[in-house]
């Protein structure tokens, strides 16, 4: 983050994807105490098997350990993300205005990617939800649908390779739905960086991007 | 920012630099049936060239990939509009064996054409096949370059296609198009094994650590930069490649040294 002058980061333990998030989570908390800098977020298991406890318990360990934001994994912990299993807890990441982060990877029951943002956005469409590290092919042809039918629908900037995609993105929706990610430490932190650093776009919009669109989704968090 | 050189800082405040000019070795042109392309002219592509200090782009067109006969006519088009900014590589399609020899004959003619552009897992056709033999011979005997996809796993232009043809035809230069993606130990040992190999950064310089190891196993004197444009904004790549742990000299070498000797713009 220093070489890249990067000031603050948003982050998820390897271990809440790669691990069981009864283990990842808590090891995030640890290992990023002493690091100011770094703003942990936690992933979430479908409240039935009590491993995270009840959605009210788990929003209040979150608070408790001033984690702002979730990740879903549904293929990787093996559930499927949909209303029966996760009704409670979606209602109130919606009415605490919680961002949700989704890789694009994330395959629900057979079910992945953009297809599987439409359909968690239909049973809750007020949903913060961030589709992250979409891949180098210009995808715009699958998200901006997606964008004009879901007001907190987001993307994020890891792979978001399109030459002129992000000033064609920001001429015709803005730049409020755009956030700047690396997926750091999977990706070169670099490449996003001097895309953004050089899109041809205004520099309101480019600071919106880079760092004050999170921070207005963060701010917007009532744990 | 810290511990930056004063070119990895020029490209961050400027977006360019002057003594740093870019040359893009994989780059396309026009529609593709797959991407909405926000810049997709030729003019389009200059305008990204010039924000981005590309001074010199080898292209095939996309539609060269599917039908040469249409599409080579298209990249000769848009080179010639931009003579010394734009070059291209003559498509070959390996499925269409009786075209190949008017293709050899018309490359001779073409100021514009620098080399051969294979797309064998497209279409295909592995690139160890008997149809590509009469390009390869032609390349071998003029020292051309040939830039072919080439993938990790893919039994078309996969590293045992790769080794095979780099070995058997010494005298061309053989570009791994996106460097044998995910297959990198045996990129890194053809790299090393076979002087005319070259590893090329298309497609796969946002890997972590992939270009450091690079430098390190192989060298930056063996890797080409490459955009795919108008798929990937150059300043991606190029981002890649400036804010990897690697040496100025790696980064000229990398973003334009190898390919000025290559294509002989020195």
């Amino acid at each position: 983050m220093d070489y890249c002058d990067v000031a603050e980061a948003l982050v998820r333990h390897a271990a809440s994807s790669e691990d069981c998030p009864t283990v990842g989570n808590p090891l995030l908390c640890d290992e990023i105490a002493a690091h100011p800098r770094l703003h942990g977020t936690w992933a979430i298991l479908p409240p039935q098997t009590d491993e995270l406890g009840a959605p009210e318990e788990f929003l209040a360990r979150m608070k408790e350990h001033g984690i702002p934001a979730l990740w879903t994994f549904p293929d990787k912990h093996r559930y499927i993300l949909t209303a029966s299993l996760f009704g409670g807890l979606f209602d109130l990441l919606t009415e605490k205005q919680i961002p949700l982060f989704m890789p694009i990877s994330a395959n629900s029951g057979g079910v992945s990617g953009w297809m599987l943002a439409d359909y968690v956005l239909r049973d809750f469409p007020k949903l913060t939800l961030i589709v992250t590290n979409h891949g180098s092919w210009g995808q715009d042809r699958y998200f901006r649908g997606l964008i004009e039918s879901y007001e907190n629908f987001h993307i994020d900037t890891s792979r978001h390779e399109l030459d002129g995609g992000i000033a064609d993105f920001c001429k015709k929706y803005g730049p409020d739905r755009i956030l700047y990610g690396s997926n750091y430490p999977f990706t070169n932190m670099g490449g996003p960086l001097l895309a953004l650093a050089h899109a041809d776009i205004s520099d309101s919009d480019r600071e919106a991007i880079a760092g004050g669109n999170l921070r207005r989704l963060l701010g917007r968090v009532t744990l | 920012m810290t511990d930056n050189s004063p070119l990895v800082r020029e490209f961050m405040e400027k977006g360019r630099s002057e003594s740093c000019p870019i040359i893009d070795t994989h780059a396309h042109f026009g529609p593709f049936q797959g991407i909405y392309f926000p810049t997709v002219t030729a003019e389009d592509m200059i305008a990204t060239m010039d924000r981005c200090g590309v001074q010199k782009l080898v292209f095939s067109s996309h539609a060269s990939l599917i039908d040469p006969r249409r599409g080579n006519p298209i990249s000769r088009e848009a080179c010639a509009k931009y003579p010394d900014r734009l070059y291209a590589y003559w498509s070959i399609n390996p499925n269409y064996p009786e075209l190949i020899p008017d293709d050899l004959a018309k490359f001779e003619h073409e100021p514009h054409f620098v080399g051969f552009k294979f797309l064998a897992s497209y279409q295909k056709y592995p690139i160890t096949g008997d149809n590509y033999t009469p390009v390869y011979e032609y390349a071998n005997a003029h020292r051309c370059i040939i830039l072919s996809h080439t993938w990790g796993g893919n039994s078309f232009c996969g590293p045992v296609q790769v080794e095979e043809v780099v070995k058997k035809y010494p005298d061309m230069t053989f570009l791994m198009g996106h460097s044998l993606s995910g297959a990198w130990d045996d990129a890194f040992r053809i790299a090393n094994d076979y002087p005319n190999a070259y590893l090329e950064l298309c497609g796969i310089c946002h890997h972590g650590g992939v270009i450091e190891r690079m430098c390190e196993v192989v060298g930056s004197h063996k890797i080409t930069f490459g955009t795919d444009l108008p798929w990937f904004d150059p300043h991606y790549g190029m981002g890649c490649v400036l804010f990897s742990h690697i040496t100025d000299e790696d980064i000229h070498n990398i973003l334009h040294r190898n390919a000025e000797r290559l294509f002989g713009w020195q």
